[in-house]
């Protein structure tokens, strides 16, 4: 009898895994209907959401060489190079660099900027061959990177949150189509008129 | 069965007929079917790559390789000619020679076992008696090619991973081999081309896997497993395994290895097409046809078409067969080793057992049914 029960337990751990694998193939056979979702990047890229962390932006006129950016680093990463000019009774900013190498794009610096002379930029792809060149300089730091929706050699294609209703897949609609719920300013302008 | 077209004759005469002495025709008529299989197959194996990439591509909703050829076609011999190009290196303190017959010997095996796969009815290098036994006994000489590998790399990851593919190899052997000698039994022999014949007769209706269910579900969990597949890819799990047998390898020597799991996983296919979903016969007789569009039998059109309809029918089972095992690799968690000797040797085998002792008792009971 214990022999019989154990080939019973076998036969219905046998039913039960096949079961499960029923249902995971048909989950995978499922996908034979669905269209791939592939951004072609670099020809196609998504448009960065709105409060994307990329590459920092730095104007050099705004700086007061206050070093609170290097104070709200994590790892005290911007290098800020002033000398006190006597005359002006101000500090005059040399040169400034980050290392993105190192930077883990927290925004700390960008928050805390007394002047905004920092901000972020949507620019992510900063690979290159030496890691060296990712130090930039306040040169590089000041140029805007190209937007995804100016490139004339790019597709941009539109984020999941940012898509119209009922639709799912970037590739369908245009860039410009309306995205689902309400604008911001009309959010605004319905509050303004309930008061 | 009639005779069938037989190229053997024909292609003797026809090079007898151009001045060339009989021996030398019949040495060309050797070295041509061997050329054309190895070709065949290695093509088989590359289409067999592609459909890895495509087919995960479609069920990861990617899109896979497109920019080498029309959909990436040119993809698999764009892969052979980088291996062929990289260096093969040899590790410190290794033994150099099997280190370089290992690849060598999982490759030849593999390759040794299409001399018996029928395509067709009379496309087969040949048509041995032990058929399907050649098939077995050949093919377990893979995992000493994967055991001298893993041992010559001098790196005892790769020793640890040539042991589990042994462990697996053997493991799973004997259920094979325990699924295919039920069918053998309801055949009454070996010959493949035999158990092809035996399913021909009510089309569909008599495929093995009608009368063999249990033991085509073995053949197949036994047949991943021997091919090194997902979910029983361990011997050479990438990524959480540390590549296992194949560690050391690079550049031709990796090509062999990879080469040869292809291979083995379209030989695979075949078996299954042939043991149990009626090789290259198609769902209603074909004889049936001739019949009833009143075409005689023996006539030369007629006999390359049904070659060609044969060729096709085998290839569409195998590729389906392949379809469902690469599904499979992308459904299916991989399974811990001892959930995998488990299943060969507490599940499997006594349920291969079962089957063999149902098919002879069922063998006795309905002899017309199952082959008495």
């Amino acid at each position: 009898m214990k022999f019989l029960n154990k080939v019973g337990e076998y036969t219905k751990d046998a039913i039960q895994a096949a079961k499960y694998i029923g249902q995971g193939m048909s989950v995978t056979f499922d996908h034979m209907r669905r269209r791939p979702i592939t951004v072609q990047y670099p020809y196609e890229k998504l448009i960065p959401s709105e409060r994307f962390r990329g590459r920092i932006h730095f104007e050099f006129d705004k700086c007061i060489s206050c070093e609170v950016c290097v104070r709200v680093c994590p790892i005290n990463l911007p290098v800020v190079d002033w000398t006190f000019n006597t005359e002006m009774k101000k500090k005059e900013l040399k040169s400034y660099s980050i290392d993105f190498g190192v930077c883990i794009f927290c925004g700390n610096c960008v928050e805390y900027c007394p002047t905004n002379a920092l901000s972020m930029t949507e620019e992510y792809d900063l690979s290159t061959f030496d890691r060296h060149e990712l130090n930039f300089d306040s040169v590089a730091l000041g140029r805007m990177p190209t937007k995804v929706t100016e490139d004339p050699f790019v597709k941009p294609i539109r984020e999941l949150a940012y898509l119209p209703k009922g639709v799912i897949e970037g590739h369908e609609v245009p860039h410009t189509a309306r995205r689902a719920g309400l604008r911001p300013e009309e959010i605004a302008e319905a509050t303004s008129e309930n008061k | 069965m009639y005779g069938g077209i037989d190229l053997q004759r024909s292609l003797i005469e026809i090079l007898t007929g151009l001045g060339l002495p009989a021996d030398v025709a019949k040495v060309i008529w050797m070295l041509l079917p061997m050329a054309v299989m190895v070709l065949g197959v290695t093509v088989g194996a590359l289409v067999c790559t592609w459909l890895e990439r495509k087919i995960s591509a479609a069920a990861q909703q990617r899109i896979g390789p497109e920019y080498a050829g029309p959909f990436g076609l040119l993809i698999p011999i764009a892969d052979v000619a980088k291996l062929v190009i990289k260096q093969g290196t040899i590790p410190a303190k290794a033994d150099p020679l099997l280190y370089t017959i290992g690849p060598a010997l999982v490759f030849t095996s593999v390759f040794l076992c299409y001399l018996v796969i029928p395509f067709g009815q009379n496309l087969i290098i040949s048509d041995i008696g032990t058929g399907v036994f050649f098939i077995i006994a050949i093919s377990s000489v893979a995992p000493i090619g994967l055991l001298m590998a893993g041992y010559s790399s001098n790196n005892k990851y790769s020793l640890l991973g040539g042991l589990r593919a042994a462990a697996q190899s053997i493991s799973y052997e004997i259920p094979l081999a325990l699924a295919v000698l039920a069918v053998a039994l309801m055949t009454n022999g070996l010959s493949t081309i035999d158990i092809v014949n035996q399913q021909a007769e009510y089309g569909i209706l008599s495929w093995n896997i009608w009368r063999q269910p249990i033991g085509f579900v073995i053949f197949i969990i036994a047949a991943l497993a021997e091919c090194e597949r997902l979910p029983f890819d361990l011997p050479e799990a990438e990524e959480e395994l540390v590549a296992g047998y194949q560690t050391e390898y690079s550049g031709i020597r990796f090509a062999f290895f990879y080469g040869g799991s292809y291979a083995n996983l379209l030989l695979a296919g075949l078996l299954a097409s042939i043991l149990y979903l009626g090789g290259w016969e198609l769902p209603f007789p074909i004889d049936r046809i001739s019949e009833a569009l009143g075409i005689e039998a023996n006539t030369a059109w007629w006999q390359v078409l049904a070659a060609f309809i044969g060729l096709t029918s085998t290839l569409v089972k195998t590729y389906a067969f392949i379809f469902f095992a690469i599904l499979l690799r992308w459904t299916v968690p991989r399974v811990r080793i001892d959930q995998l000797l488990d299943l060969g040797w507490k599940f499997l085998l006594p349920i291969g057992l079962a089957n063999l002792l149902i098919t002879a008792a069922l063998k006795l009971a309905f002899p017309f049914a199952f082959g008495g």
